[in-house]
């Protein structure tokens, strides 16, 4: 019921993000405006409609954290597929020990600091795409390489070797087709990761630039003690809470209770 | 005397650790011959290291395995893949976990055949001779709608596929309830004399091992103690091990010995 729910969520929001929206235009004769039939959500300092920014921002904010978790993802599929397999594997395994052990939001606020601050909106995007994808791989990467460990010592894998199959099939059609769930398992976990990440730096400013909305510039309004008397500022924060908790509540979880 | 088919003499060590000392074997081309000994002996390392799969499990094998005029210790990876499945065929001791969960029965199938020829035959014949439904249907489903003992016999259709010469029956009736072994058991005899398949029958269980085998060689401590006729292993065996292995075959407590006297006298 809860999954059904989630799901029927997370549709509805994503079709939401594709509703047309002028993020960018200004209406001047109402600036700070509060919630009314023509802005629901008020209008910003620039008299800029909350609404349409939220709508847009979605669109932004969702398609930056998965198109950062498919690149992080297939990072992680490809060396932990080739570490499972015993290649390289020390190395890939101390990289991705390494990456775990520094504390991944500071990593990313270090690595952010240090590139270019004042740059356009496009370019910012891009930039927050890389760093997640980039940085993200380590964690996936060690679930794919155990999962395919698992696999390559399989009885059937075995038993595909018995049968003469030649290396590039026993990878093709019996490693991957069993490896593919776990790996899409993970990529579903990270999406709402990025998500949570993408608004974190975009709240410091280190993310996604103006004019372009995202969640997490969308928060910005809220510093420095904004919400008092203005609670439709909190639509963005409830929003991403909503999504992020979608997207955990589809994952079919396991009953471990005896 | 027949032709040998397999000869081998090998000792293999696992980290350092030597399981197997310099341990005989000889397959005579249609024998059945059974390799019997406690779990732990190392009867599943021979079977991979005539594989040639012994380095999945971290092991390394010396010595010689004569099979035909090859040995096939020296033979380049590529050529022993292709003796693999085509020459020699493995069934394995767990059929449920030797089928690949997410490929279709009819997939795994074709795969196993286009691992050494192209196209795709006809199936019936080869899914009639191992007792299994030739609809296409079944081919269909996915390794967990079958029985164990159906996966077995689909484990055994896929072995035979190529029509090998050697059958590496590694522990293959020790998860079947005893009538499914039963039918393993009649199974494995009726290839052996319609196909003339040669098989290497290892086992812990020395009464299937009896209604089976031409032959038993009984594994003890990394060595072969005693290796003779099914015959007179039973009726006179030499090594103290072998005795111990033949007390402790379970009886009924008041029909045993004439049970045990009728399925001798059966086989």
């Amino acid at each position: 019921m809860i999954r059904a729910l989630a799901i029927g969520f997370l549709i509805a929001v994503l079709l939401a993000a594709l509703l047309p929206a002028r993020y960018e235009k200004q209406f001047r004769d109402s600036p700070n405006a509060g919630p009314s039939r023509q802005f629901p959500l008020g209008t910003d300092d620039l008299g800029r409609d909350r609404l349409s920014r939220l709508i847009y921002g979605t669109r932004v904010s969702l398609l930056l954290a998965t198109a950062a978790a498919l690149l992080s993802c297939a990072v992680a599929a490809a060396l932990g597929g080739i570490a499972g397999l015993g290649i390289a594997d020390t190395v890939i395994v101390g990289a991705a020990d390494l990456f775990l052990s520094l504390p991944w939001l500071f990593l990313l606020l270090m690595v952010r600091a240090c590139l270019p601050l004042n740059v356009s909106p496009m370019v910012s995007v891009t930039i927050t795409f890389l760093l997640l994808g980039a940085l993200g791989w380590a964690a996936p990467a060690r679930v794919v390489r155990a999962a395919v460990r698992k696999l390559s010592v399989s009885d059937f894998m075995l038993q595909a070797r018995a049968t003469g199959c030649p290396q590039w099939r026993l990878l093709w059609r019996h490693l991957m087709p069993n490896a593919m769930p776990i790996l899409l398992a993970q990529l579903w976990i990270t999406i709402p990761a990025y998500v949570l990440a993408e608004s974190t730096l975009g709240m410091l400013g280190l993310g996604v630039m103006e004019p372009l909305p995202s969640w997490g510039n969308l928060l910005r309004e809220l510093e420095g003690g904004g919400i008092a008397g203005h609670p439709w500022l909190l639509a963005p924060v409830l929003l991403l809470a909503a999504v992020v908790g979608s997207f955990q509540a589809v994952v079919e979880r396991e009953d471990y209770s005896v | 005397m027949t032709r040998s088919l397999l000869q081998l003499r090998i000792s293999v060590e696992y980290a350092r650790k030597r399981v197997l000392n310099d341990v005989s074997l000889e397959v005579a081309e249609g024998e059945i011959l059974g390799l019997v000994g406690r779990s732990g002996e190392g009867k599943s390392t021979i079977a991979l290291s005539i594989l040639g799969l012994l380095a999945l499990k971290g092991g390394r094998c010396e010595g010689e395995i004569l099979y035909r005029d090859w040995d096939l210790l020296k033979l380049h990876p590529r050529e022993m893949r292709r003796l693999r499945g085509k020459d020699i065929g493995l069934v394995p001791q767990s059929p449920l976990a030797a089928l690949n969960p997410n490929v279709r029965l009819g997939s795994q199938l074709k795969e196993a055949w286009r691992a050494h020829e192209r196209g795709e035959p006809d199936w019936k014949p080869l899914l009639e001779s191992v007792s299994l439904p030739a609809e296409e249907s079944f081919l269909r489903q996915y390794p967990r709608n079958l029985s164990v003992g159906l996966a077995q016999r689909f484990l055994i259709a896929m072995a035979v596929l190529h029509n090998p010469s050697l059958l590496i029956a590694d522990e293959a009736t020790s998860a079947l309830d005893t009538i499914t072994q039963a039918e393993i058991l009649g199974l494995f005899r009726r290839l052996n004399q319609s196909r003339g398949i040669a098989i290497l029958y290892i086992s812990h269980d020395l009464a299937s091992v009896a209604s089976l085998c031409h032959r038993v060689a009984i594994l003890h401590q990394g060595e072969i103690v005693e290796c003779n006729s099914v015959d007179e292993v039973f009726l006179n065996p030499q090594h103290p091990y072998t005795k111990q292995l033949i007390d402790a075959i379970p009886q009924l407590p008041t029909v045993g010995a004439s049970a045990m006297e009728s399925g001798l006298a059966r086989r």
